[in-house]
């Protein structure tokens, strides 16, 4: 019996630092309805999603997702929109606060998960790495440039412009220099 | 109480597989809960009672764990319930995790079952003389499990008549589980090797070698043929023309009610449950003969 009380306590140790692991919110939570107020003060930078590429490649498009409301007719997820600035926010960090408080569906897989040490990007509006050919997947751009490393490690200055592209093609198709396109 | 069984191998054979591709390549759920009913009626009507009971004591969790297993790692879809560390856990994913359960059960079941009915020796008939030796690598390993358990009782109600790890702890008994694993481990190499030895030194594979047991083929094993043919082209034809076409992702796709489709979710419920209703005429039958005496 001694055994056992020491194999429950095992047990029970596991499920403490499994649930002290969890963080588990409502809907209602999550969901931003507030967001900083822009004051002439603060640094802004300004942020938009795009998917222009999958209407040019609808017909790899998982059959799934072929309506306006998941792929938007212009392509337009989220269009050019000022955020707040805090200090020492990321990429990440931006696009996070934007989709919480425009209810858009994001799912990303964590910093600790990746073997780049950052936060990598599995799909934006129902929209996921593969859902529109093998090569397919969300990039950023920060003025007109796609930095080398994760979104959750690029530290934002005050009025940079932030994009989520999405690609069909490893990068080609919106331009990315390092995956051979022609750059802007 | 073995209507089934009686059939000849070609038979049961392309029964199982029909039932299983079905089952497997064509995720739809009005289908998957067919093969899931049909494979649990004849799994029960081939166990008895008791052991009917004690397999829902593992099928139960199996099912509860795979449909919460999915939406803990698949955040997709357009209902959030609520969110696990700052990702969303979806109806859709939930409901995709179910779908996955329920044919991961029916598949299940049906293996059981086609371990029940396809003995050895009939599927040594069957591919014997063909393929001799990858039949029989596949015969073993088909009939691997079903092997192994027994012998692993075996072991352990031997490790127990020697007194080791009798008690009543649960520590004891994962600690006795472990030993005899370990055991099982080398016995199954070895038990491979003889097996394969001692056909061997029996002449398997060589010319002119008849086999353990001889079928033939009969009216009835025509007819249930054609059965099963036709019954098997109705949702491959359904899934050819896009009828059972389902989507989980990003919202739960309609299930559709059109004639066509309901043909095809009729005939894959007739061809699931045909082994049970089987079983059940001939247990009618025999007890109508009996009652006559």
């Amino acid at each position: 019996m001694k055994k056992d009380i020491l194999a429950v306590f095992g047990i029970i140790l596991i499920l403490a630092v499994l649930i002290n692991g969890t963080h588990i919110q409502s809907v209602d939570e999550y969901y931003l309805t507030h967001i900083d107020d822009i004051t002439p003060e603060s640094e802004t930078v300004t942020l938009s999603i795009r998917c222009d590429t999958v209407l040019q490649h609808y017909e790899d498009l998982d059959p799934a997702l072929r309506s306006e409301e998941f792929v938007p007719p212009d392509g337009v997820i989220l269009p050019p929109t000022e955020y707040v600035l805090r200090e020492g926010d990321t990429v990440f960090d931006i696009l996070d606060r934007a989709v919480r408080y425009n209810k858009i569906q994001m799912e990303f897989q964590g910093a600790a998960k990746s073997p780049f040490g950052s936060v990598y990007m599995q799909g934006i509006h129902y929209l996921y790495e593969f859902s529109c050919g093998p090569l397919s997947g969300w990039m950023y751009r920060v003025d007109g440039e796609f930095p080398h490393y994760g979104c959750s490690r690029y530290e934002l200055h005050d009025g940079q412009n932030i994009e989520w592209i999405y690609t069909c093609d490893l990068g080609q198709d919106i331009g990315a220099p390092w995956m051979g396109g022609q750059g802007k | 109480m073995k209507a089934f069984a009686n059939m000849h191998p070609a038979v049961s054979m392309l029964y199982f597989l029909s039932v299983l591709l079905v089952c497997m390549f064509i995720p739809h759920p009005v289908l998957q809960a067919e093969a899931l009913l049909g494979g649990a009626l004849f799994c029960a009507a081939l166990q008895k009672r008791g052991a009917a009971l004690r397999d829902l004591g593992f099928y139960l969790p199996l099912f509860l764990m795979v449909a919460v297993v999915n939406p803990l790692f698949s955040h997709n879809g357009v209902t959030p319930l609520f969110f696990l560390n700052e990702n969303p856990v979806t109806l859709e994913a939930l409901l995709y995790g179910v779908s996955l359960a329920v044919m991961v059960i029916g598949v299940l079941l049906w293996c059981k079952a086609y371990n029940e009915i396809m003995t050895s020796d009939k599927f040594l008939y069957l591919f014997g003389k063909l393929i001799p030796k990858l039949s029989l690598v596949l015969s073993m390993a088909l009939r691997f499990i079903p092997t192994y358990l027994r012998q692993s009782r075996r072991v352990s109600r031997a490790q127990k008549a020697m007194g080791l790890y009798a008690g009543k702890s649960i520590t004891d008994r994962v600690k006795n589980r472990m030993r005899v694993l370990a055991a099982m481990i080398s016995w199954s190499l070895e038990n491979a090797m003889e097996t394969s030895a001692s056909m061997k030194a029996r002449g398997y594979g060589k010319k002119g070698r008849t086999n353990f047991s001889l079928f033939r083929f009969r009216a009835s094993d025509g007819v249930l043929l054609a059965i099963c043919i036709c019954l098997l082209a109705v949702p491959l034809i359904g899934a050819a023309v896009g009828i059972t076409d389902f989507m989980y992702y990003p919202r739960v796709g309609v299930i559709q009610t059109t004639p066509a489709a309901i043909a095809v979710y009729a005939a894959f419920g007739t061809l699931s449950v045909l082994p049970f209703i089987l079983e059940v005429k001939e247990a009618i039958v025999w007890n109508y003969s009996v009652s006559k005496i």
